[in-house]
């Protein structure tokens, strides 16, 4: 199947996915309970959409398409509270966070389904190790072109995304050390990581894409798991390196965030991206897994070494004039405060240090998504 | 060579339980039928076989084994409840009170037509509104269910097991004054019994989630901690004769309720668990004898019936306003099947009072046979029909 032709969109324009987590209120592992909960959801009109899973333990809900900071964390918020309320009538805590800290991978099921099945053969315990969290930013783009330019522009601003989200510090039961050990589990997977360096959507189009199509090892633009990917149907860009944050009010933040850069990176004032930005990509990726807002980055342009904490506020301040033309400010004040108080990542720790248990971590997180 | 049954004297515990536990891998590797259905069935054909062999008095080993394995399997059970829930969503628990009530209804009025002398009709009544937690926890596990069927089927057993308690303590409450005429041996041995048994299991509830928050290892485990205070209060609860079923399940509730630590066991408290639960299932069909069985057959069925559909319908009939389908509203009635362990605990204990209930009742005898060894095959059936089970991998 050839790659459909970009759609254009309305520029700037964005949406938002959240990937949650469903934990069961008896013991806080993870349950296989979406069905029931979409079958409860189903039977009044739902504010925004929601979809399954490939695991049961899992729902996803995105949001409309906004062009306002404000109409999308009022979306989400009515969203996230009949969410709540339907998963409290059934014993269903729902909850963000990049990973559930101690679900063992070997218990979870994987739909019955033959492509699932498929999948599951095809990478082995990757596949059930795939059990993790997500938030997906769309920004709406005029062009494929504008697009690529977006893509690779944006790649500098990868780790920003990763250290704000960061909120899974904990896999099967223990600290890994890192704030997003979530990207791990993403970049296990053979086409994880970022998109060639093609800057046309025609070229990308015939020559990356049918090429690619031809080896056989892609079908659609589904088989890439890349950070960022070009998303034809919808004419947008898809930011795929965000944690599911703790709270819906950060997933707004973060998105408004993303738009204020597209934004100011839309006016070129920057150097144009190039293929060697990419040296210190998968360097600065892993710091900012590794450390969170701690991390030190590389200058793609000038090599110079950066803390990331350093690198965010001072982006976050050059976004101002653009957060306020898009009515963002509060978005980014919200994460000005992040660098302040620390990630979801660092929060989580707190609550294990607090509570001595992995599922108390667990209670925290499900009394925190519910705004309390 | 010695005598069969003199070698079966020494030897017939543990024959029973290997041969129990063999046949169980054997056939649910063959059929998925549960392992607890075929533990009762050859515990029940081993003791026709062998009757005094697989004797057991009610302060033998085996007994207070038995008694420590539902400890474990009660606090387990205990400890998957939530309370809250039942707060805010009214309709499960207003569902588990109108399946029990109306059980007990229905099964008191069936006796009672059949001309069963009233008190024990009433204790009969009492006993069927119980579903066995024991069955219902180890099909859960067995299959890995998860979804609304299994979290309100283990909500709605906890329910209908206080009840059938509190029920059957008050009528034998009752049959004691209406003998012996003293009024406080009565209350002694219903709710005084009953407050004593909850605040002994609460009570350890507290303590021993905070003995490991001291101990500071309880991000790693609880199991041992915990069931070392399972087998404390069984012991307190024999020697205080008060209801190990009530105690074992409070510290169960109060440990998960109690906040002072979240922490988990290994589900059915591990391999040791696993094993303790094999001599439960065998010792519970055990005391079961091949003549009652077969003269009370006729009435256990009508009783098994009229059980089995009221708590369907009871069940089903909040379904709607509960919010789960009207689908899995009558699998949670029906996967409240399973019953017998739980009363035949219940019975050892008031055996010494006089009430020697299975004696003088075969009915009881052939329903809970046939409930030991069907009920989990239908709750096991009810979990895979509402999709809750983890799919079994082909090899």
């Amino acid at each position: 199947m050839p790659l459909e032709p970009f759609k254009s969109s309305q520029p700037l324009t964005m949406g938002v996915e959240l990937e949650l987590q469903l934990v069961s209120l008896s013991d806080f592992d993870l349950t296989a309970s979406s069905p029931d909960l979409l079958h409860l959801l189903s039977r009044k009109p739902f504010p925004g959409n929601v979809t399954p899973e490939i695991t049961e333990s899992m729902i996803e809900i995105n949001s409309d398409v906004h062009t306002h900071h404000s109409e999308l964390v009022a979306q989400l918020q009515v969203i996230r509270d009949t969410l709540v309320q339907a998963g409290e009538q059934l014993n269903i805590g729902i909850c963000g966070g990049g990973t559930h800290p101690f679900q063992k991978w070997s218990d979870r099921r994987i739909f019955a389904k033959p492509r699932f099945k498929e999948v599951s053969e095809l990478y082995g315990y990757l596949a059930k190790q795939f059990t993790i969290f997500g938030q997906h930013v769309h920004i709406g783009c005029a062009s494929g072109d504008d697009a690529l330019f977006l893509l690779h522009s944006l790649s500098r601003y990868v780790p920003h995304f990763i250290a704000l989200s960061s909120s899974s510090p904990y896999v099967q039961g223990n600290d890994t050390l890192f704030n997003s050990a979530r990207l791990n589990s993403v970049f296990a997977f053979p086409m994880s990581g970022r998109a060639p360096f093609t800057q046309s959507w025609s070229t990308f189009e015939n020559e990356y894409f049918a090429k690619m199509e031809h080896t056989g090892v892609i079908k659609s633009m589904k088989d890439f798991y890349w950070d960022i990917r070009p998303k034809p149907e919808f004419g947008t860009i898809e930011l795929r390196v965000c944690d599911t944050p703790l709270t819906v009010e950060r997933a707004a933040a973060l998105a408004v965030f993303l738009q204020a850069l597209c934004r100011y990176l839309l006016e070129r004032r920057e150097e144009p991206p190039v293929e060697d930005d990419y040296l210190v990509y998968n360097y600065n990726r892993f710091q900012a897994c590794r450390f969170g807002l701690d991390g030190t980055l590389v200058h793609p342009k000038t090599y110079e070494s950066l803390s990331l904490r350093e690198d965010i506020l001072t982006t976050l301040r050059k976004m101002e004039p653009h957060g306020a033309a898009l009515g963002g400010t509060a978005g980014l004040q919200h994460l000005v405060q992040v660098t302040h108080e620390g990630s979801d990542a660092h929060y989580l720790r707190q609550q294990f240090d607090r509570s001595g248990s992995a599922e108390g971590m667990v209670d925290a997180a499900i009394q925190r998504f519910r705004g309390e | 060579m010695p005598d069969l049954q003199v070698f079966m004297a020494e030897l017939g515990w543990p024959l029973a339980i290997a041969l129990a536990w063999l046949s169980g891998e054997f056939i649910h590797r063959w059929t998925r039928l549960p392992r607890i259905s075929v533990y009762g069935l050859v515990g029940f054909l081993m003791a026709q076989a062998f009757p005094t062999a697989l004797s057991s008095g009610a302060s033998s080993t085996v007994t207070l084994l038995a008694n420590l394995a539902f400890g474990l399997i009660l606090f387990e059970f205990g400890y998957r409840i939530n309370l809250h829930w039942l707060r805010i969503n009214p309709w499960i628990a207003v569902s588990g009170l109108v399946e029990s009530a109306a059980t007990f209804g229905v099964v008191y009025l069936i006796s009672h037509l059949t001309g069963m002398p009233p008190l024990t009709s009433l204790l009969l009544a009492s006993l069927a509104m119980s579903t066995s937690p024991a069955g219902v926890l180890r099909v859960i596990n067995e299959e890995d269910s998860s979804g609304q069927v299994t979290e309100r089927v283990l909500h709605l057993v906890a329910i209908n097991c206080v009840l059938a308690v509190f029920v059957f303590k008050v009528v034998v409450g009752f049959w004691v004054f209406q003998t012996s005429g003293s009024l406080t041996q009565a209350v002694s041995h219903s709710l005084i019994e009953l407050l004593m048994s909850a605040v002994m299991g609460a009570m350890l509830g507290f303590i021993v989630p905070a003995v490991l928050r001291l101990l500071g290892a309880i991000a790693q485990d609880g199991t041992v901690a915990f069931a070392m205070g399972v087998v404390l209060l069984v012991a307190l609860a024999h020697a205080f004769d008060v209801s190990p079923v009530l105690a074992t399940l409070t510290f169960g509730l109060a440990a998960r309720h109690s906040r002072v630590a979240f922490s988990r066991t290994e589900r059915n408290f591990g391999g040791i668990g696993e094993l303790l639960t094999v001599l439960l299932f065998v010792f519970a069909v055990s005391t079961l004898e091949w003549e009652r069985v077969v003269a009370g057959a006729g009435l256990a069925v009508v009783l098994v019936l009229a059980r089995f559909v009221v708590k369907a319908a009871a069940v089903a009939a909040f379904a709607h306003v509960g919010g789960i389908s009207w689908r899995k509203g009558v699998l949670t009635g029906i996967a409240l099947s399973p019953m017998l362990v739980f009363v035949t605990l219940l019975l050892e204990q008031t055996r010494y009072m006089g009430i020697v209930l299975v004696d003088e009742l075969a009915a009881l005898a052939a329903m809970t046979l046939l409930l030991e060894v069907v009920g989990p095959i239908i709750t096991q059936r009810a979990l895979i029909w509402a999709n809750e089970t983890a799919a079994k991998e082909e090899h």
